[in-house]
């Protein structure tokens, strides 16, 4: 054998030398050129299939070779591709080639021609090419039919991304071809007359049914072609195998994103290869697939999962030991047992894993949708476990989950079951304080108490027991049921000490008791109140230790101070607690809040130990204080705010600001300047006692325009501003003369009080009045003892019958009522009596005549002729117009009379007259001179005027002798 | 009277006109027959129900290749044809027509996976072949319905095209031409309604045409509006 290989290759050296020598000398080619080339083309992927021969090769003769290949599109000249294969070639083989075009092939002519060179180790250099196959020509187009357009590739399928060339052919003499894709004009390459190519870079995913390119010679015909776009195939994801049971493997992986399009390339497809078995499947889901596993057959597994489009191919491995990658089936049946007011046992089953497995459960028990406890317990094939410290009548759920517990790979999936603990009595006294009001023989308790929690009421309270115990005689008990959700009660008890106990009761039983004591001596000290630390936490506050037993301490406070029932809280603290913070929802910023902190002594009664307030957090006043202004002086005034009330405002008043502004603009010692929020200018001083509510601004020009203001403030800053007051100063002087005038005007009037009490005295002395004849105790006597015919003449009954004129220095006028006749000046011309009795011819009156002095008496009145019946004298000046008319006249009279009660008209003689007489002689010549009959009367009467027509009062010089007629009523004064 | 293609009362009619076409009664009234299928005409024209989908998930709705979404001539019967057939002949041809719609919207679903709505489409179709169904026993006890005509059945559908760009305008132009074509129906249904005894044989359009032997059915198109109702 080793003889003829030896043979062989001298043979093959002596042919090959042979052939050089004769190519040299001859210049022919080798004789291992390529031939019998074939061409043909594969339009859908754009390949150019090349198939050639070496016929030269001895029978069993392998040669490497390195063949050249040129590809020229167009014409030959133009060679776009040149490539060298190398390959072995052996005897009577064809060969194989391809080359996938950039340009569909159907838009260009292509050449392909061939050659070769021997490139075996066994065949000494030099080598050369041989010579040239002839150019085969591929041509598509003669192909196409009877279209004037074309475009191509058809239908192609490239992955998001690729760089597809797109080339369009048209058959008509002007090629104006222009394409679209998906409605964007293209930029095209003229490769031809008729060929143009549009290159497309970077291809995205546009939908399902591919990308859309239409070309049209802009003559109505058109035509195009479809590009599908694939999305590129991912690598699945999160692949891993594991088994329930050992008899099955379940692999599971994230495929990613589906690159499948309808009828063009189906969704990617997974296998599942197995290295050390070589089992194959493919998997009919494209997440999952299951893999058998034989009985008793290997521990390992290297599983390679496979995915695969027609454009890519990708695969993950893993590689790992069965035993490792065991979950569990989820466990069955589970059941709760033994089920009482805080315990139950939960109880399930699992499949098996095999003989000598053992499995790692973890239970997790929920309530009210949070997971509460959390158990591990390991496990055979049953598994039970005691759920404990439970609250009673409470819903729970308990689930539970295993694993492998040899090598915990991952937990089966949760199983859970719902369950209920029984009732029970509730298990906690329910927290009970008191607010003790202490009246004149009785006190009132009210007692509050907050509601037991759920775990602790273990049911729905239904009421509330309160036992009261008298002390001081212990045989007396009160019990008071109060059905739930009340939250306290008001007690009214007698001044002994009494133990209260509260119970909270559900249909299962009564809570421990809560007991405190009130005695009817609270021996509440009066204690200082302090004021409390605000930290971001809320109130904090301590206290001092009391000596002696305390069983605790509690602090008191109302969530809502202002209003009624302030809503009493308070927190219970043990006996070794000296501090807390005290915060609440309700707490509210700018209002003020009292701590009252209580020591319980061992005899469980409470005793006030501190008291706090503060602010959760304080502001700026919000209102300022009524000022009141007082002192005015030329140099000063005081202002006062007593009644601002510090204890109601937002924050603690920390004193006052006293704005002052003064036309001078200067600042008086102890201002200083401000500005205000308006941007004023002003003095402020401050005053830094809050109790200090009053202020005496000084210094103060007289004469002068102040304006001030006064606002408190807290930490926080001061009080709104408001308008300021406006205040003048006096002059110096004007404060004397207010200190002489006012006595002054005092005295003056005293004075004229007196002299008037004096004018008083004096007129009861000097002039009294008038007697009253009928009110005379002579007239009684006389009746009753002497002449019973003696009697007061009654006016009524006189009849007038004369008229005495006394004087007539004016000239009077008169008129005879009774005959209706006027008697002139020039008739009566001399002081005389009128007799005005009646004669026998015009005698109408009844009765005798009564002369009358009248004070009242006008002389101006009867100068007027105010009578009217009496002609007056034209120029005569009237000095009292109303009178001047008989109406007038008249008019007073109706007004006399009915001061009088005398109806006029019933007398025959109505008036007689008025004259003016002389004093002196009015005095002499009356009583001297008396007009006869005997049984008239002489009167001075006082004749009452209305106010508004009185005269001057007649001159002392001046008598008034009136004469009238009155009526038989009373005398007038 | 179009009615809401899947709204609860398109459905309902959808379901009515299976449950006829299943349980093969028919009702006797022929008015209310001709509402039914006026009613289902109507709707079928409405380009909203499968060409305007077809469309948009094609991705012809682009500058371009909306206007090259004719109706290819010679695909359904116009309506000048139909306006000739007796009611009989009429009814016929319909159903063939409609046979082979459906024939083809299978195809669309296979080709079409994304195309949701075309099951239920699919569906109302059936219903409406059921109705004719009805419509032709109705009309079977008449004198007309017995009269012959020379109405030349619905021609086969063109084969397929090879390449997908293709494919997809066909498939545009022959849903274009179907709801042309369930226009044309719908007014002729319409002039039923006016005149239930007389067809409309001889109106001045179709006297130009008189003496032709035969009957036409498959004359040149109009063009149908890609979108909406149909403007006649």
């Amino acid at each position: 054998m080793a003889v003829f290989a030896v043979f062989q290759t001298t043979f093959l050296l002596a042919l090959l030398s042979w052939r050089t020598y004769q190519s040299e000398a001859l210049s022919e080619p080798l004789p291992l050129t390529p031939e019998s080339l074939k061409v043909s083309i594969n339009s859908t992927q754009q390949c150019l299939h090349l198939q050639w021969s070496v016929h030269s090769l001895a029978y069993h003769q392998e040669l490497k070779m390195v063949f050249q290949i040129e590809i020229s599109r167009f014409n030959t000249s133009n060679v776009i591709w040149v490539e060298n294969y190398s390959t072995t070639v052996k005897w009577k083989q064809v060969l194989h080639w391809s080359w996938e075009s950039e340009l569909p092939l159907e838009c260009a002519t292509h050449f392909v021609r061939i050659r070769s060179m021997v490139d075996d180790a066994r065949i000494p250099e030099p080598r050369s090419w041989s010579s040239w196959s002839s150019w085969e020509e591929v041509d598509e187009q003669n192909s196409l039919g009877h279209g004037t357009l074309f475009v191509f590739p058809k239908d192609k399928l490239v992955e998001e991304g690729s760089n597809v060339t797109i080339c369009s052919i048209s058959r008509s003499y002007q090629n104006n071809v222009s394409c679209l894709l998906e409605g964007v004009q293209m930029r095209g390459e003229q490769l031809d007359p008729n060929v143009s190519a549009f290159h497309l870079n970077n291809v995205p995913f546009i939908r399902e049914t591919g990308t859309n390119i239409f070309c049209t010679t802009g003559r109505g015909d058109g035509t195009g072609t479809v590009l599908f776009v694939s999305k590129v195939l991912e690598e699945p994801r999160d692949f891993s195998c594991e088994t329930p049971d050992f008899k099955t493997l379940h692999c599971t992986w994230d495929p990613g994103r589906d690159t499948g399009l309808p009828k063009r390339q189906p969704s990617q497809s997974y296998t599942l290869f197995e290295s050390f078995s070589g089992k194959k499947i493919l998997c009919e889901h494209k997440n999952w697939c299951n893999w058998h596993i034989a009985q008793d057959s290997q521990e390992m597994y290297n599983f390679t999962l496979t995915t695969e489009n027609y454009l890519r191919k990708r695969g993950v491995n893993i590689l790992f030991n069965l035993t490792h990658r065991v979950r569990p089936m989820t466990p069955f049946n589970v059941v709760f047992k033994n089920i009482s007011d805080t315990n139950a046992t939960m109880t399930w089953q699992v499949h098996s894993i095999g003989n000598y497995s053992t499995l790692f459960c973890q239970i997790e028990l929920h309530g009210e949708g949070k997971v509460i406890q959390q158990h591990n317990v390991s496990i055979k094939v049953n598994g039970n476990y005691l759920l404990s410290e439970l609250e009673p009548d409470t819903q729970y759920m308990a689930q539970v989950r295993c694993g492998d517990a040899n090598h915990f790979w991952k937990w089966s999936e949760w199983i859970g079951k719902n369950f209920s603990t029984l009732e029970a009595a509730p298990s906690e006294a329910p927290d009970v304080w008191r607010n003790v009001k202490s009246e004149p023989g009785y006190q009132t308790v009210t007692l509050f108490w907050k509601p037991l929690s759920k775990s602790h009421a273990n049911e729905k309270i239904l009421f509330y027991n309160v036992v009261i115990e008298n002390l001081d005689e212990p045989s007396k008990l009160q019990l008071h049921s109060i059905p739930a959700p009340a939250n306290g009660t008001k007690l009214t008890l007698d001044q002994c000490s009494y133990q209260i106990h509260v119970t909270a009761n559900n249909s299962v039983g009564t809570s421990p008791a809560s007991v405190i004591v009130v005695s009817g001596d609270t021996g509440n000290k009066e204690v200082e109140e302090e004021r409390v630390n605000v930290t971001e936490d809320g109130f904090s506050m301590s206290w001092k230790p009391q000596p002696g037993d305390v069983t605790g301490y509690v602090v008191e406070w109302c969530d809502h101070p202002r209003d009624l029932p302030c809503d009493l809280q308070w927190e219970k603290l043990g006996p070794n607690t000296t501090s807390t913070v005290i915060s609440s929802d309700a707490f509210t910023p700018g209002v003020r809040y009292n701590f009252r902190i209580y020591g319980i002594s061992t005899k469980r009664i409470a005793y006030l130990l501190e008291q706090k307030t503060g602010y959760s957090q304080e502001l700026a006043p919000s209102d300022n204080p009524q000022v009141v202004m007082s002192n005015l002086t030329s140099h000063s005034f005081t202002l006062s705010w007593k009644d601002y009330s510090t204890e109601s405002q937002p924050g603690f008043i920390r004193g006052y600001h006293v704005y002052l502004k003064s036309k001078e603009g200067q600042c008086h010692p102890g201002f200083e300047k401000a500005i205000l929020p308006d941007d004023s200018v002003s003095c402020k001083y401050k005053i830094y006692n809050p109790e200090q509510k009053t202020f005496v601004v000084e210094n103060l020009q007289p004469e002068s325009f102040y304006e001030f203001f006064v606002t408190p403030y807290t930490s926080v800053g001061e009080g709104p501003l408001d308008a300021f007051t406006k205040v003048t100063t006096p002059d110096e002087h004007s404060h004397l003369l207010i200190r002489i005038i006012l006595p002054t005007v005092f005295c003056v009037l005293l004075i004229m009080i007196i002299c008037y009490l004096n004018s008083q005295w004096m007129k009861e002395k000097c002039y009294p009045d008038i007697p009253d004849p009928y009110k005379s105790s002579v007239l009684s006597l006389i009746k009753s003892k002497e002449n019973p015919r003696l009697t007061i003449m009654s006016v009524k009954d006189c009849i007038p019958d004369a008229i005495e004129v006394i004087n007539k220095p004016e000239g009077s006028k008169i008129q005879f009522l009774g005959s209706r006749n006027s008697l002139t000046d020039t008739e009566i011309t001399q002081p005389a009596y009128l007799y005005l009795l009646p004669t026998e011819k015009n005698s109408s009156g009844p009765g005798p005549c009564i002369c009358f002095e009248n004070f009242t008496y006008n002389q101006a009145a009867s100068n007027s002729g105010c009578c009217g019946h009496v002609p007056v004298p034209l120029e005569a000046p009237s000095q009292l117009g109303l009178l001047t008319s008989p109406e007038n006249l008249l008019k007073v009279l109706e007004n006399m009379n009915s001061l009088g009660e005398i109806p006029a008209g019933e007398t025959t003689l109505n008036y007689v007259s008025q004259l003016v007489l002389p004093l002196s002689r009015d005095k002499d010549s009356l009583p001297t001179d008396p007009p006869v009959p005997a049984l008239c009367s002489e009167y001075k009467m006082q004749m009452a005027i209305p106010l508004g027509l009185a005269s001057p009062p007649p001159n002392e010089k001046s008598s008034v002798s009136s004469v009238t007629l009155l009526d038989q009523g009373e005398p007038h004064h | 009277q179009v009615i809401p293609p899947f709204s609860a009362p398109g459905l309902v009619l959808g379901l009515l006109f299976l449950s006829t076409a299943a349980t093969g009664s028919c009702s006797g009234k022929y008015q209310g027959l001709l509402e039914q299928l006026r009613s289902q005409a109507d709707y079928m024209q409405d380009t909203s129900r499968l060409l305007d989908p077809y469309i948009h998930i094609q991705g012809l709705d682009t500058s371009g290749l909306k206007e090259h979404c004719k109706e290819r001539p010679g695909v359904f019967p116009s309506e000048d044809a139909l306006w000739r057939l007796s009611r009989w002949d009429f009814l016929q041809i319909l159903n063939a027509t409609l046979g082979q719609v459906l024939h083809r919207l299978t195809t669309f679903q296979q080709d079409l996976p994304q195309f949701k709505d075309l099951g239920m489409v699919m569906l109302y179709i059936r219903g409406f072949q059921s109705n004719i169904h009805c419509m032709c026993q109705l009309l079977g006890s008449s004198s007309e319905a017995a009269k012959p005509t020379q109405a030349s059945p619905a021609p086969p559908l063109p084969t397929l095209a090879s390449d997908a760009f293709q494919r997809k305008l066909e498939g545009c132009r022959f849903l274009s031409g179907y709801h042309h074509f369930m226009h044309s129906v719908a007014q002729v249904l319409r002039e039923w309604g006016k005149s239930p005894r007389r067809v409309r044989r001889h109106s001045p359009r179709q006297a130009l045409q008189k003496g032709a032997h035969g009957t036409h059915l498959f004359s040149r198109g109009r063009r149908l509006a890609p979108s909406g109702q149909l403007p006649w």
